[in-house]
């Protein structure tokens, strides 16, 4: 998931808002980008690549999402909380 | 918010690798004609096929279409739709060239021959990898826009379409939203080409956009569905995203349950670990089921010579690869743990031979109509998506020549009803309002599960259904967008439940065993032989319909099922 872009060197080219499949990132007023819509982020590398001052940042970890074994513990494989 | 009409001879749904192909080769016959290419997500993006490792299946010589159409016949267990796949396979190897005359590279041995990976344990179905691991869809991707641009399509982003219209059997056009301006857009089009991927369920990299509307508004239409009990059931890292597992496991890797045995030789002595990952997750989820987790992927096996193969070099691949190092999750030095993990509906909308439906004018390719029935070798997407992609192209510049007459006219009337229909969930203001992440979730809960997904039982399924049901009558109605971005992941939640529920009607019509389809109650093949299920418009949920598998018909017999080499219920 996208973690964090950093203002302070973001040139404000919006190259990684035109790239982001899932509309994620957006300009604010000062022409800075910014997360827009956190949650929506496929981890696809796309906005960290374009980015020409390499102001992004994405964690590769993936989201947490509901099990596919919920009965069973996670040290065994599972999901169950 | 304003409202546009767009005019057009060809609209294409869908900026993936079968929707640029349609473009392209409709371009290609009718250099005249007006193209315009939609998409959900940005200008040029490529859809999936950007994310893809970029391996391509092609039948090159010495092989040949008839040894592979063997093989997929037995892959499938039967449900093949041999006329097609055979018209797949024998311009295969065109749309290969073209991709290299385009500018795409692929890998080649020191000898200047082309590298080859066998998939899935079949004696002749391959894939041809990229030459670089790590942006080979990406560059597909590039190098089709690039020809489009040429041939002056228009490509429209952010603009994600809700509805076709049809009238006397006729398509007229679509209807959508462009999901960050707000505006309502209206295409007119002599001609449809609906490449709108796959459902699916919002699970990773690259399976994020897929999520059935396409699927929902061509049933609307009139379109027949199949092959819905059909998903993909992907084994993935736990904690991250890894593409390019149809290479592992044909060079050696496997996975190990928690006592260290390379449990799939148990499940299939003949095919081992190398073998489709429907398979491999069934034997994942038994041992998980039985105390036998986690499920640790083992590279030891892999040899040093093949890693050029398999650790990425550029790319997203590559940055993915890099950043995971850092975090000590290193693929081919630590122990990770891997799961099976839902993804994507292999159902799709029902089509003849070059991608034309009972809707004139309305032409299906790529994963939005269906061909694989839940089972599916390494580069046979982008193989799949680029042929019917091409077909479908060359049959609306054919429907566009001898029938393709005159736009349809709209009136501002049926406009603005078209319009209030669209952006009726942006004036709800619910007491118990919902957003459309929260019912994303509770559908994901239903449908992962295991005894829902993967090894799959009546009982699961009834009560997932009657959960489903719940979900669509109570919980959809609580959506709301404050805003056209959310209106779009509303929209695609409302068509995920669609699918979700298809898929669990279909996965309890099915009362067998086949291909990628494996209910624990049912676990052999039915006797009486393959036999497709389509749901069949009724203006309501939609009638489930078997068609049989023409075996009579065919040049090739079912002598042999894939399934055969596992025995799941003993073990």
């Amino acid at each position: 998931m996208i973690k964090s872009i950093d203002q302070k060197i973001c040139v404000g080219c919006g190259q990684c808002v035109a790239i982001c499949p899932l509309d994620t990132i957006r300009l604010n007023e000062d022409s800075k980008a910014f997360i827009a819509y956190p949650d929506d982020c496929m981890t696809c590398f796309k906005c960290e690549r374009v980015c020409p001052s390499g102001a992004i940042d994405v964690d590769p970890l993936r989201e947490v999402l509901p099990p596919t074994f919920p009965d069973i513990p996670t040290q065994l494989g599972g999901g169950a909380a | 918010m304003k409202k546009q009409v767009i005019d057009c001879d060809l609209l294409v749904v869908g900026g993936g690798s079968a929707g640029l192909w349609a473009a392209h080769r409709f371009a290609e016959l009718a250099p005249e004609s007006i193209i315009c290419i939609v998409d959900k997500g940005p200008e040029d993006w490529g859809g999936l096929m950007s994310m893809a490792g970029g391996d391509f299946e092609a039948v090159l010589p010495p092989d040949n279409v008839d040894d592979w159409l063997e093989d997929l016949v037995y892959y499938f267990d039967g449900l093949c739709e041999q006329p097609l796949v055979r018209a797949i396979l024998e311009q295969s190897s065109e749309r290969m060239s073209d991709y290299e005359r385009f500018g795409c590279e692929f890998f080649h041995k020191p000898d200047g021959s082309l590298k080859s990976v066998p998939q899935r344990g079949l004696p002749h179905v391959k894939l041809y990898p990229a030459q670089e691991k790590g942006r080979g869809g990406e560059m597909m991707a590039k190098c089709l826009v690039a020809r489009l641009k040429k041939q002056g399509a228009r490509r429209i982003g952010r603009v994600m379409l809700t509805s076709y219209f049809a009238r006397d059997g006729r398509i007229c056009g679509a209807a959508g939203f462009n999901s960050i301006s707000g505006d309502f857009l209206v295409f007119r089009a002599r001609a449809v080409a609906a490449c709108t991927g796959m459902g699916g369920w919002k699970t990773s990299y690259g399976k994020n956009t897929p999520t059935g509307e396409g699927m929902k508004m061509a049933f609307e239409i009139g379109c027949d569905l199949q092959d819905l009990e059909f998903s993909r059931v992907w084994n993935m890292p736990r904690l991250f995203a890894w593409e390019g597992q149809t290479h592992l496991f044909p060079l050696g890797a496997r996975f190990v349950n928690r006592l260290g045995e390379n449990f799939m030789d148990k499940y299939s002595p003949i095919l081992g670990p190398n073998t489709d990952p429907h398979f491999t997750t069934i034997g994942m989820a038994l041992e998980i089921r039985d105390g036998r987790g986690p499920i640790i992927f083992d590279v030891s096996p892999l040899r040093q010579e093949d890693m050029v193969l398999l650790k990425p070099q550029t790319g997203w691949q590559k940055l993915n690869y890099d950043k995971l190092c850092k975090l000590g999750l290193d693929l081919f030095r630590d122990n990770t743990e891997w799961v099976p993990q839902m993804t994507v509906s292999h159902g799709g909308i029902a089509a003849n031979q070059d991608g034309s439906t009972p809707i004139g004018g309305f032409f299906v390719a790529g994963t939005a109509r269906s061909l694989e029935p839940g089972v599916y070798a390494g580069g046979f997407a982008l193989m799949t998506t680029a042929t019917t992609g091409y077909m479908a192209g060359e049959a609306a510049a054919k429907w566009m020549k001898e029938d393709g007459g005159d736009l349809a006219q709209i009136s501002d009337a049926e406009i603005s009803a078209m319009s209030r229909k669209v952006f009726e969930p942006m004036q709800r203001q619910r007491k118990n309002a919902l957003s459309p992440k929260e019912v994303l979730s509770r559908i994901q809960a239903v449908v992962f599960p295991y005894d829902v997904s993967i090894v799959k039982n009546g009982n699961a399924l009834s009560r997932a259904q009657k959960e489903l049901e719940r979900i669509r009558e109570e919980d959809l109605p609580r959506m709301e967008a404050d805003d056209p971005h959310y209106l779009l992941k509303l929209r695609e939640v409302e068509a995920i439940c669609f699918v979700s529920l298809l898929f669990v009607r279909a996965s309890l019509e099915r009362k067998e065993s086949r291909a990628g389809h494996f209910r624990e109650d049912y676990p052999a093949l039915d006797p009486n032989g393959p036999s497709w299920l389509l749901l069949k418009p009724d203006g309501g949920d939609g009638e489930f319909v078997w068609r049989k598998v023409p075996l009579a018909s065919y040049r090739h017999k079912l002598s042999r099922c894939y399934q055969d080499n596992f025995n799941f219920t003993n073990n």
